[in-house]
């Protein structure tokens, strides 16, 4: 319905019904309180890692890859799943799970065959350049606000990396700070 | 401001003159010192690109730079009149303050600028100012004595005048060269017969003639000074212009002289008159210049050939898919086409890969600049660093024509600035040691370069004292390096390479020349991205030559693809020196490390897949690729080799940069990304005393 409801109040616009000027001259009203509230939700990528969703800001994801051909690099740090050519740019592909001790042991991925259907390669960008997060399923685009986000609970966990916890409804996306992820 | 492009221009442009202004500078320099008089051309040259670098430092608003150059001009420009003299001083400021206008360029480049470079700058021109004025008035005025008519003389720029003093106190003669020329032509003819006096002497002024022809020639009057004998430049120009003589060639001038009979032939119907409406001036400035540019060169961001270099490497591997494709039409049974369309598209497909090779070809050539460019850069510290240093320096460079790709030519300035410097503050002893120990006080240091095969081999030598294995092994075990055990079985040249390792340097006093705290690990290290290997040539007493051994180009190298664990690696050709196969029983440990012999040679023998950590497979033989150089060879153990191919490399993301071992990637026919090995650093990383991988 809300999908509408923006449509629906531009038709019924009125022009004459436009308030603006005369807020700004009533005495007791304050400026800054009339657009606080105003914030605007931002753009999220929501993407499932074992079961878990975690999400990026939409603003470091420059594409989403099906799982290309993967070449390990030798002696690379453990969190980096290889090598992948993207029109001949050759990005590091790495992979969160470690980092975020939800498994043991990091896969071995060598293609697409390796993997689930459903697996794609996040190519985000940050102060460093670009690289690829391996993902298990792309859950789609969320709007979160940004001043109601959650700090994460103490679990006794490794979470450096977690900027926060966001909720819509019932669901629980775990915020990612792309540059620290990847660190 | 400038918009980004036409400053990028800019700094190209200026980069260029100030390139050409060093170098001449440096040649000023040593005519200097040649007790010869300088160049006037060389002179002028000098000045005026100097001018256009502050005309143009001027029209992009950059006002330390102009300020800089126009001091640079001024003194120039005293200079090429006579007013100042070239010293030590003028040609050292002169030298610090293209050092300096390098330096802001360079943050205009970045878009940057700190206070250091603009004080500097400023001093430099408060310095510059002062030596211009240094100018000493001319004393009695020679050009009066020849008896000159005022009127050509006033007629003269000073520079001119200048010159006709010089010529005169030479005691040259002076001649008065006059030549009628068609209307048509005259500008080809007065160039060619300018070429024809150069030889001879020195063209001083060239005046449209107070003759003038009929209407549709034009005559010019050449003030021509020359100690040629008058018949020999009467046969020179052979018609093409009548000679006359100027009066006598001017005695010295301090000898007696009655007012020189000014034997001006017939009484040239002087005073000569500019004529209202076009001053004499006007015509000449024609004839110079023509605004066609003199250079067939164009100028080229090198972030576009690199462009053009990725579309070959991509043409390439197009290529090879269509031979594969025009080789399975070639196996029996397959009938996919007709016999003649498969032997038509064989052909086709040939040709194209000629062409391509041709391109391929083309656009290396493309990147290669000679190596002259850094080459006089180092001449112009290492000048500046031998006097501070106080010792006594013949510095000798040769082989700048050599070309190599302008990406390692680019990357070569830091290390070989490193090792000059190193020569000049360890190798080579004071003057007074040197005459102890029968040298001559003169120390010599060499740069020099050649080409050999597809390789470009660079020395970097002295004739100093040599290193000092004994002192080397002491600070190696004092740094905790290497043991002692370790070193007593290490020869001299294992000795000498401990010198590269990080975190060596043999000065325990840090000087302000080779100090700074980069190691030779660090030119090392410089030089192994750039696939280039070095090498140390020391022997007491006589000397010590680093030599540098350095591919053609970086964009496109030949590999050899081979495989290990199922993983398929890239190896540049230029590191390997051949390839065996030996058995398995045919291995040998000692001390638990396993080595292999070649023609009575025994090589570490290292298994490629075990430094990389991957699964072994149990091989009853295996391929060895020996790399390295010199004596420090290794044999690399691989499962298979795939074969050759010309790869471009692809440097890995900044985030995978320092993985040690691996230079790059690159991508073959199935766009799966290939890891090229950097043999320096795996063989490094492995034969390092203290390793524990193996």
């Amino acid at each position: 319905m809300s999908r509408f409801q923006e449509q629906l109040d531009r038709f019924f616009y009125d022009a004459d019904e436009a308030v603006g000027p005369f807020l700004e001259l009533a005495p007791e009203v304050d400026p800054l309180q009339t657009s606080a509230p105003q914030e605007t939700p931002e753009d999220f990528l929501a993407f499932v890692l074992e079961g878990e969703t975690y999400a990026v800001p939409i603003t470091h994801v420059r594409e989403i890859l099906k799982v290309p051909a993967l070449t390990e690099v030798p002696r690379a740090p453990l969190n980096i799943l290889g090598v992948m050519n993207v029109r001949g740019d050759m990005l590091p592909v790495y992979d969160l799970k470690k980092r975020l001790q939800l498994v043991e042991q990091v896969p071995v991925v060598g293609s697409a065959a390796d993997v689930p259907r459903s697996a794609r390669v996040v190519l985000v960008h940050d102060a460093q350049g670009p690289a690829g997060i391996f993902v298990d399923r792309i859950e789609g685009v969320v709007k979160l606000v940004l001043s109601r986000l959650e700090v994460a609970p103490n679990l006794g966990l490794e979470r450096n990396c977690i900027a926060g916890l966001g909720r819509k409804g019932d669901a629980l996306f775990i915020l990612i700070d792309v540059g620290l992820a990847l660190a | 401001m400038a918009p980004p492009r036409a400053l990028s221009d800019f700094v190209a442009e200026a980069t260029e003159i100030l390139e050409t202004l060093g170098r001449d500078v440096l040649a000023l320099d040593e005519s200097r010192t040649a007790q010869r008089e300088p160049d006037p051309d060389l002179l002028n040259g000098i000045f005026r690109a100097a001018h256009s670098l502050k005309g143009l430092a001027s029209m992009f608003g950059l006002e330390l730079l102009s300020r800089l150059a126009h001091r640079v001009e001024d003194v120039l420009d005293a200079l090429r009149l006579g007013k100042v003299g070239l010293d030590d001083a003028l040609v050292d400021t002169l030298i610090d303050a293209l050092d300096s206008l390098n330096a802001l360029l360079a943050e205009t480049a970045n878009e940057t600028s700190t206070p250091e470079a603009a004080t500097r700058s400023e001093q430099l021109a408060e310095r510059l100012r002062v030596l211009g004025e240094g100018a000493a008035a001319p004393s009695a005025d020679v050009l009066d004595q020849i008896g000159l008519d005022p009127s050509i003389r006033a007629v003269f720029t000073e520079y001119e005048e200048h010159r006709l003093r010089e010529n005169v106190k030479k005691g040259v003669r002076l001649y008065k060269v006059r030549a009628v020329f068609s209307l048509n032509d005259f500008d080809q003819r007065l160039g060619a017969l300018n070429a024809t006096l150069k030889p001879l002497g020195e063209v001083i002024s060239t005046l449209p003639s107070s003759q003038p022809g009929d209407e549709t020639s034009i005559a010019f009057d050449l003030i021509f000074g020359s100690s040629t004998l008058e018949p020999k430049i009467v046969d020179a120009i052979a018609g093409a212009a009548s000679l006359e003589s100027l009066g006598k060639p001017s005695p010295p001038p301090s000898a007696p002289s009655p007012r020189v009979p000014v034997d001006m032939g017939t009484p040239v119907p002087l005073p000569l008159r500019p004529l209202p409406s076009a001053p004499p001036i006007a015509p000449r400035g024609v004839i110079e210049q023509s605004l066609r540019s003199l250079s067939q060169t164009v100028r080229v961001d090198i972030s576009r050939l690199d462009g053009l270099m990725n579309i070959v490497g991509e043409l390439l591997l197009i290529r090879s898919n269509l031979q594969r494709l025009s080789e399975t039409t070639k196996v029996p049974g397959v009938t996919v086409m007709p016999k003649a369309w498969s032997q038509e598209l064989q052909r086709e497909s040939r040709a194209l890969e000629r062409k391509l090779d041709e391109l391929q070809q083309g656009v290396l050539d493309a990147r290669m600049v000679p190596l002259v460019q850094v080459f006089d850069k180092l001449a112009r510290l290492m000048r500046r660093l031998v006097r501070e240093s106080g010792k006594q320096v013949d510095f000798e460079v040769a082989g700048g024509d050599v070309e190599l790709d302008k990406l390692i030519v680019e990357e070569l300035s830091d290390p070989l600035m490193h090792l000059l410097r190193n020569a000049l503050d360890h190798g080579i002893e004071l003057p007074d040691a040197r005459e102890a120990q029968g040298k001559p006080r003169k120390a010599k240091i060499r740069l020099t370069a050649r080409a050999q095969g597809n390789q470009v081999v660079i020395e970097v030598g002295d004739d100093g004292n040599g290193m000092d294995e004994a002192r080397i092994r002491q600070v190696a075990i004092e740094r905790g390096l290497v043991t002692g055990s370790q070193t007593d079985e290490m020869e001299r040249r294992d000795l000498l390479n401990l010198v590269f390792l990080p975190g060596f340097s043999t000065r325990t006093d840090v000087s302000e020349l080779s100090g700074r705290g980069v190691g030779l690990d660090v030119v090392k290290t410089n030089l192994a991205r750039l696939s280039g290997l070095i090498d140390i040539d020391s022997r007491r007493r006589r000397g010590t030559t680093f030599v540098l051994t350095l591919p053609l180009t970086l964009a496109i190298i030949r590999a050899l693809m081979v495989e290990a664990s199922g993983r398929t690696y890239a190896v540049p050709l230029n590191s390997v020196l051949e390839i065996v196969s030996v058995r398995s029983d045919e291995l040998q440990t000692i001390e638990r490390r396993e080595v292999i012999e070649v023609r009575e040679h025994t090589l570490p023998f290292i298994r490629l897949s075990r430094v990389f950590g991957l699964p072994e497979k149990p091989l009853d033989r295996h391929f060895v690729i020996i790399v390295g150089l010199a004596q420090q060879r290794f044999g690399l153990a691989v499962d298979s080799l795939l074969g050759q191919h010309d790869i471009v490399t692809k440097p890995l993301s900044a985030r995978l940069r320092h993985i040690p071992g691996i230079s790059g990637a690159t991508e073959l026919g199935d766009r799966r990304a290939v890891l090229v090995l950097d043999v320096s650093a795996l063989m490094e990383d492995v034969l390092r005393p203290q390793s524990a991988v193996i």
